[in-house]
């Protein structure tokens, strides 16, 4: 029941906004009182909300994960340093762009009540313009690590994807991404990071100083190891190693600062090792303590620009066995001439680094505190800074 | 779940086989040969293993002189666990589980301690000893965030995953959701 002190209350309330919106015509009915140019006014039509789709993709794209906190990845265009959209990926996952830009793939584990409860493994796939899901691909596992760059890897024709498992068994998930069902699972203890051999199936570094190369068949792969050509406790090869899809290559690094160059096949060419060091006239580095050098390192610490055989390096000075520190200076590596032709300062410490695949690439960078920024790799200027803009694992479209 | 890792999928395996025991035993008289020659049998064939918390040790050099002191050791501290320099930490990634109402060898209330973990060897700058520690990780619960340490001695890539730290070791726990990490001492290196 209304009381009547509540409705004379109503009665008021209805008054006073009476008067209000009386007030409100009044005004509106004096546009000389407030003189507005058409065309600086802001738009006062009425609106339909809508959702946007992605743009045609750029190769100046950076897809820009978060930091631990933070797990999305963020894609920016390079050119404007404005964000285009963002990729849901949680803590537990690793992203894949399809080599020809079809599809955006996340590999990803989550439990049915947060936390707890029932596990689940997949690998999402995305439509490239809607950012729509389009599947999930049950998996039988995947190793839980936050991201690494060489953990789930796609073919170069984009028709199988292969995802790293640790239960604490080693194997590697082999995916068929047209008809979006798991192939096999081929054990390969001893081993991870893994890169796709066209033709093959692909390979993987492993813990006897070997690579690994893995012939998927229809129903079962064999395994075969090439001679081991380095010493995986005491100097051991990056797992974010680069790969050339154009030569069939992967270009490794050592803690140390030793290069080499892999050819990938049946049975893998092993290149003759350098030192990064050397090449840019500083001693080579070395395992003792107190021996203060250049020494490579990050996250994802090396990036390749095929098209001109450039490769970045991230680098810091410091002792062995600081192979996580952050880099403080690029280093620009012709692979062709072995040696550094430039090596660039940074403000500020970087953990990823990733090159964009065109004829005017840019460098994205990011680092602790989820700063991101682009260069521009010809001339070295930073051209956007990007606060809050990611801090982790990079990943740019593959370009033609 | 001791002793299987459950989950969807996931393959069945002896998880007290890799566990803190059999670090325990290989620390107080094993030696490499002989352990490694149990883990294999525990383990899946891995085509080599030089790299157990054997090589950790054997890293670790006997002269403890500072020249053959990693930068850690030389500045490491024995007095508090809450800090990433406590001598201890010389190979953890994570959170400290003493900063999330735990402590160095326990687990915070409500997390589950995994039964299986990645291993380093530290020196102890009181004794000048090195010793083998087990990173052991609090599993179950939402991350604890706190006291973030990322130390790397030693420390090496995901194809010998025992000495990796960006493993999450919450195998054989009821959820694989990371907490916090402990470092429990197993006993002397040498």
């Amino acid at each position: 029941m209304i009381s009547a002190t509540t409705m004379a209350g109503i009665g008021r309330l209805a008054g006073a906004a009476a008067i209000s919106l009386l007030a409100l015509a009044a005004a509106q009915a004096q546009p000389a009182a407030a003189p507005a140019p058409a065309a600086t006014m802001a738009p006062v039509e009425p609106e339909e909300p809508f959702t946007h789709k992605l743009p045609e993709w750029s190769p100046h794209w950076g897809f820009v994960r978060g930091g631990w906190e933070n797990g999305g990845t963020r894609i920016w265009n390079g050119d404007t340093g404005k964000m285009v959209g963002l990729v849901s990926t949680g803590r537990w996952s690793d992203l894949a762009l399809d080599p020809k830009r079809r599809f955006i793939y996340v590999s990803e584990s989550i439990w049915t009540k947060v936390n707890r409860g029932t596990r689940q493994d997949m690998i999402s796939v995305y439509d490239p313009v809607n950012m729509a899901l389009v599947t999930e691909i049950p998996l039988p596992g995947r190793l839980i690590i936050g991201t690494m760059k060489n953990n789930f890897v796609i073919s170069d024709d984009g028709k199988t994807g292969f995802v790293y498992d640790f239960s604490p068994a080693s194997s590697v998930i082999v995916v068929d991404l047209e008809k979006r069902k798991v192939g096999q699972v081929v054990e390969l203890p001893g081993c991870a990071s893994l890169v796709p051999v066209t033709g093959i199936g692909f390979s993987a570094l492993c813990s006897d100083g070997t690579i690994a190369t893995v012939a998927v068949g229809p129903k079962t792969s064999t395994v075969s190891h090439s001679q081991p050509f380095f010493k995986a406790a005491e100097d051991g090869v990056f797992d974010f190693f680069t790969y050339d899809r154009t030569k069939g290559e992967i270009v490794t690094l050592t803690y140390t600062g030793l290069l080499r160059t892999v050819k990938l096949g049946a049975a893998p060419t092993i290149g003759d090792a350098w030192s990064i060091q050397a090449a840019a006239g500083v001693r080579p580095g070395d395992t003792r303590p107190l021996d203060i050098n250049w020494f490579p390192g990050g996250r994802a610490a090396t990036t390749l620009h095929r098209a001109t055989g450039m490769l970045y390096v991230l680098m810091h000075r410091g002792e062995y066995w600081t192979q996580k520190a952050d880099g403080e200076e690029i280093w620009v590596v012709n692979m062709a001439t072995r040696k550094v032709v430039k090596r660039v300062p940074l403000k500020k410490p970087i953990g990823n680094i990733e090159v964009t695949q065109d004829a005017k690439p840019l460098i994205f960078l990011s680092g602790d505190g989820g700063l991101v920024q682009v260069m521009d790799a010809a001339t070295y200027e930073i051209k956007h800074d990007i606060e809050r803009g990611g801090g982790g694992m990079i990943v740019v479209p593959d370009v033609d | 779940m001791s002793g299987s890792l459950g989950g969807k999928g996931m393959k069945r395996f002896d998880i007290d086989g890799l566990g803190e025991k059999l670090l325990r035993k290989f620390a107080g008289s094993s030696s490499r040969r002989s352990f490694l020659t149990k883990l294999g049998a525990t383990i899946v064939a891995a085509p080599a293993f030089p790299l157990l918390p054997v090589s950790r040790a054997s890293a670790a050099t006997k002269d403890r002189s500072p020249e053959a002191k990693t930068a850690f050791a030389r500045n490491a501290q024995t007095k508090d666990d809450t800090k990433c320099d406590y001598w201890r930490y010389c190979a953890i990634d994570g959170s400290l589980c003493s900063c999330c109402g735990g402590g160095m060898s326990s687990c915070p209330p409500g997390a589950e301690p995994s039964p299986v973990s990645w291993v380093g060897t530290c020196i102890n700058p009181d004794d000048g000893k090195a010793y083998l520690i087990a990173y052991r990780d609090c599993c179950g619960k939402s991350a604890c965030g706190q006291c973030g340490c990322d130390n790397t001695d030693r420390e090496t890539q995901l194809y010998m995953p025992q000495l990796n730290n960006n493993v999450i070791w919450c195998f054989g726990t009821k959820s694989m959701e990371y907490h916090c990490s402990t470092a429990v001492l197993v006993g002397k290196a040498s």
